[in-house]
């Protein structure tokens, strides 16, 4: 589904990721540890072709990232990938339901999976609500069904719960692997919490020698 | 008990000195003739020149010509106005370095230049290429106020928060589409606070533009100082003071609703 062939990703001559490989497999749940400053968030980027590697390929359902200009890529990206992010990303002047609605809306697909979702994450007949009147955990649940609305091949979510208290973090958990789940996608989790990490498939830990 | 007051440093005397220096030899170099202003002559000549003006002008054809004048002073500023927020919003993009640095830069150059220049110099300008009347009137607003608003907006949308455009970038929205998306509709409000605004500073303006021969009130009022009319000319200042207190009222009532 995604393979990384000797990424490396250079700043101003300082190398973030050295020459790193790795094959994720179809539907698997991966955490991806490691110290601060280590590429965590740069891999995520770099898969997300967000940004360009300096060498090597990203291989994401058997297209090299490295064709795609910048319009192919945006597609890609809406129409294969999910995105959760540690600080929710929810869009403030739009309603819960337009929130979730979005990628529906990008991809021209029918809106009623929103509700859905809406649903699926615990919050039925909020969906005229707005972010402001939600907790940290609700949003991340919002953020949680925008990226699952229109059934992406991948998720990548970058330090999901970094945002919430351990309750709050540990439901977040659980809908998110039974969401993920349910939705057969593959999902990687770039997180430091190891609880985060124990819901996982698989734990693979990113260090100057490489994703172990 | 009160804590000392922090010592000044000499840099800040010699900065007030200067200031002081600078202030009687304003006083010195203007020869203001203080005395004069105060005598009982001087205060005769003004009583007199004031009473001149009253009572205001109020025949119904002078009237109906003060309503068309006053009519093309707030078109005048309307009409520049929205022509400004035309000019402002697409010079805004690139001053708000959406399309690089140097962009940015050189289009925030041209933003100084439009509002350096005054309304009254664009309208002296703009008179040689767009003859008498209004016309030439609300190209002057528009330039100037252009060059306001482009500054005004394009800081608007700098200091917008990046994140949700972002968000719809990440998840694959076009560039277009989640700057219309996230980042004006953050905008917006301010966007029009500021529009409003301006159109008051500019009924002022235009008022004020008529004296170049760019029409309206402006036009009227030095037509009949010239002629010594003053009781028209009281009805055309009335008429002015009238207007500007409705789009003042009226722009405060829609800056509120919009911005509470």
């Amino acid at each position: 589904m995604l393979e990384l062939r000797s990424l490396t990703k250079t700043y101003g001559g300082r190398a973030v990721l050295n020459s790193l490989s790795h094959h994720f497999e179809a539907g698997q749940f991966v955490a991806i540890m490691g110290e601060s400053g280590v590429g965590k968030s740069t891999l995520l980027n770099l898969i997300a072709g967000l940004d360009a590697p300096s060498a090597g390929e990203i291989i994401v359902d058997g297209q090299s990232m490295a064709t795609l200009d910048d319009d192919a890529a945006t597609r890609l990206r809406r129409s294969r990938m999910g995105f959760i992010f540690q600080a929710f990303h929810v869009l403030p002047h739009l309603t819960l339901a337009q929130n979730i609605a979005l990628p529906l809306l990008l991809n021209g697909l029918p809106q009623q999976r929103a509700t859905e979702m809406l649903d699926a994450v615990g919050l039925a007949g909020r969906g005229g609500d707005f972010p402001r009147q939600l907790s940290g955990g609700e949003m991340q649940r919002v953020a949680i069904a925008r990226a699952l609305v229109h059934r992406p091949a991948l998720v990548l979510a970058d330090e999901p719960t970094g945002n919430l208290d351990p309750e709050t973090a540990d439901s977040i958990l659980d809908l998110l692997r039974r969401e993920i789940k349910a939705s057969g996608a593959s999902a990687i989790m770039v997180t430091h919490s190891h609880a985060a990490a124990a819901r996982t498939d698989k734990t693979l830990v990113l260090t100057g020698s490489g994703l172990k | 008990m009160k804590p000392a007051a922090p010592p000044r440093s000499l840099t800040t005397w010699l900065l007030m000195a200067g200031l002081v220096l600078l202030v009687a030899a304003s006083f010195a170099t203007l020869q203001l003739k203080w005395a004069a202003f105060f005598t009982l002559e001087a205060a005769a000549t003004s009583a007199e020149f004031l009473s001149g003006f009253a009572p205001p002008e109020m025949a119904p054809a002078f009237l109906k010509k003060t309503l068309v004048a006053t009519l093309e002073t707030l078109s005048m500023s309307a009409l520049g106005t929205l022509l400004a927020v035309a000019g402002g919003l697409a010079l805004a993009l690139p001053a708000a370095g959406r399309f690089g640095r140097v962009a940015r830069a050189a289009t925030r150059g041209v933003l100084n230049v439009l509002r350096s220049i005054p309304e009254l110099v664009w309208a002296t300008l703009l008179l040689v290429a767009a003859g008498l009347g209004p016309f030439a009137g609300t190209l002057a607003l528009a330039a100037h106020t252009s060059g306001v608003l482009g500054r005004l907006f394009a800081d608007a949308l700098e200091n917008a928060e990046p994140l949700p455009e972002q968000t719809l970038r990440t998840n694959g929205t076009a560039a277009m589409a989640a700057f219309l998306y996230a980042t004006l509709p953050q905008t917006l409000p301010q966007m029009l606070s500021y529009t409003l605004y301006r159109w008051e500073n500019n009924i002022r303006a235009a008022a004020v533009l008529g004296v170049v021969g760019a029409g309206g009130l402006g036009q009227m009022l030095k037509y009949h100082l010239s002629l010594f009319q003053m009781q028209n000319a009281a009805t055309v200042v009335i008429a002015m003071l009238l207007l500007v207190a409705l789009v003042d009222a009226l722009s405060f009532a829609l800056r509120r609703a919009l911005t509470h």
